[in-house]
């Protein structure tokens, strides 16, 4: 149907697990969106990626129906997996809490080019190395 | 267009770590922290918030309208906002995160990454997220008798009135979009007619497909105001699994089936067609909309961006169909048009 766009959103969400709390409900309750639709859905389409965080990006509709689509894992994900590091070993920053290569950084930042909203590879590198870098990761090389 | 609230601070939200300070925050009290930053460090604050929030996080970013406000592209100039929420039933530990989260924002700034705005926090209160959206829910009425309700809603029930029970979902928001307004008031035309009474169904009422049909709203509609035969066709699976569900619901299942796919049908001719799409699919698919009707059937062509009229115009009256009726709403145009007799 020709329905005009109201507003875009992405929520990330543990795969196959998200519940009507915050930040979902937060998110779409105000757009009067139905929540427990979406949660459901999501959860169906994620199911075979439980462990992981999968971001789903929602269009919203000014009718208030909705649509989404999900996309590729957090840059951290993607890292702490290149580092050999466990959730939740995350640092401020000032310790090491792992290393990864150059070509790992560029892997990664390939796989997340169309995500990111980056012009070029360069751009998506320097973004992913920032997130490395806050996470204490650091790019060898 | 810019998503709203971009880059705007959080009202009246206190400083990090000013949570429901002098009082317990109340059971159902979550702290919600955010922070509106460079398109480029969304990956980075995400990260940070994601180490406090195992609920997750959401991001809103700026966007632009574009082909006639059905499609939006993010637009990576324009600052982004991250939200997470942490339960703040306990002030004190909700506190102690929001703290280590401001620090880690601290150092981000270090890492060359462009600008991160002031981490904003401030405590939002809900009983039930799974219900909360049904309080933006209600009951609509559209022409002089159709009445669409949400299955929680009571509706007292005027002379006249039809009543369609829907339930918003994916295939159907909580309020009508202009372009479905205009297909309910022209199948109810259609009835007021008498075109609904009789055709080609069994019963000697009238065959009506539905092309695009989302959640089943037009075909139930029709069904409801007399039409004997429904087919609705769509090509996303959701639309179709919700057309059945809304039939079965309206207690019209046994006349209206559905099907994923697009024309043809192969299942014509039908003295009627309801098509709420597109200008440019209204035009692509005009002489297959045409010959899916029987000579002298009326075609209801919606969701025509009013800059886009006359093209589909001279697609119909190219495929043989003579354009009746022409009704506006806003910046949508709906044309009725009517197969010639050949």
């Amino acid at each position: 149907m020709a329905k005009k766009i109201r507003i875009v959103l992405t929520l990330q969400l543990p795969a196959g697990k998200a519940t009507p709390a915050p930040p979902v409900g937060t998110a779409l309750g105000p757009h009067g969106i139905n929540i427990v639709e979406f949660t459901k859905t999501y959860n169906e389409k994620t199911a075979d990626k439980v462990g992981q965080v999968i971001p789903a990006q929602i269009t919203i509709f000014e009718d208030r129906s909705f649509t989404f689509v999900l996309k590729t894992p957090p840059a951290a994900d993607l890292l702490r997996k290149a580092a050999g590091v466990d959730r939740g070993s995350a640092t401020t920053g000032r310790e090491k809490a792992g290393t990864i290569t150059r070509d790992q950084l560029r892997e990664i930042a390939a796989i997340k080019l169309a995500d990111l909203n980056a012009n070029d590879l360069e751009a998506a590198m320097r973004q992913v190395e920032g997130t490395a870098r806050s996470m204490g990761i650091e790019v060898a090389g | 267009m810019r998503s709203p609230g971009a880059r705007s601070p959080g009202g009246a939200a206190p400083a990090a770590g000013g949570t429901g300070a002098g009082g317990d925050p109340g059971a159902d009290a979550w702290l919600e922290l955010a922070v509106t930053c460079d398109p480029e460090a969304v990956e980075a604050v995400s990260e940070i918030f994601a180490r406090i929030a195992p609920g997750g996080v959401s991001v809103e970013p700026g966007f632009t309208l574009v082909d006639e406000g059905l499609g939006a592209a993010v637009d990576p100039a324009a600052p982004a906002t991250v939200r997470a929420y942490l339960p703040a039933r306990d002030a004190g530990p909700a506190r102690a995160s929001a703290a280590a989260v401001e620090r880690a924002l601290g150092h981000l700034q270090a890492f060359g990454l462009r600008e991160i705005g002031e981490l904003r926090t401030r405590v939002v209160h809900e009983a039930d997220w799974a219900s909360a959206w049904k309080r933006h829910v209600g009951v609509l009425r559209v022409g002089h008798g159709i009445v669409i309700r949400p299955t929680w809603r009571r509706h007292r029930r005027r002379a006249g009135d039809t009543v369609l029970a829907m339930d918003p979902g994916m295939a159907f928001g909580t309020g009508l979009h202009p372009t479905t307004r205009l297909c309910l008031a022209g199948i109810e035309r259609w009835a007021d007619e008498g075109l609904l009474a009789r055709g080609g169904a069994r019963d000697g009422t009238a065959r009506l497909l539905d092309v695009g049909c989302g959640s089943g709203i037009l075909a139930i509609a029709a069904g409801l105001l007399g039409a004997g035969e429904l087919l609705g066709v769509d090509p996303d699976p959701i639309a179709v699994e919700a057309t059945l569900a809304n039939a079965r619901r309206n207690r019209v299942a046994r006349r209206l089936r559905a099907r994923r796919g697009s024309l043809p049908s192969g299942a014509g001719p039908f003295d009627l067609v309801a098509a709420n799409l597109i200008a440019s699919l209204l035009a692509t698919l005009a002489a297959d909309l045409a010959a899916e009707l029987r000579p002298g059937g009326r075609l209801l062509a919606s969701g025509i961006f009013v800059d886009r009229e006359a093209a589909v115009r001279q697609a119909l009256e190219g495929a043989g169909l003579r354009v009746l009726r022409r009704e506006a709403e806003g910046d949508w145009v709906a044309l009725e048009a009517e197969r010639g007799e050949r």
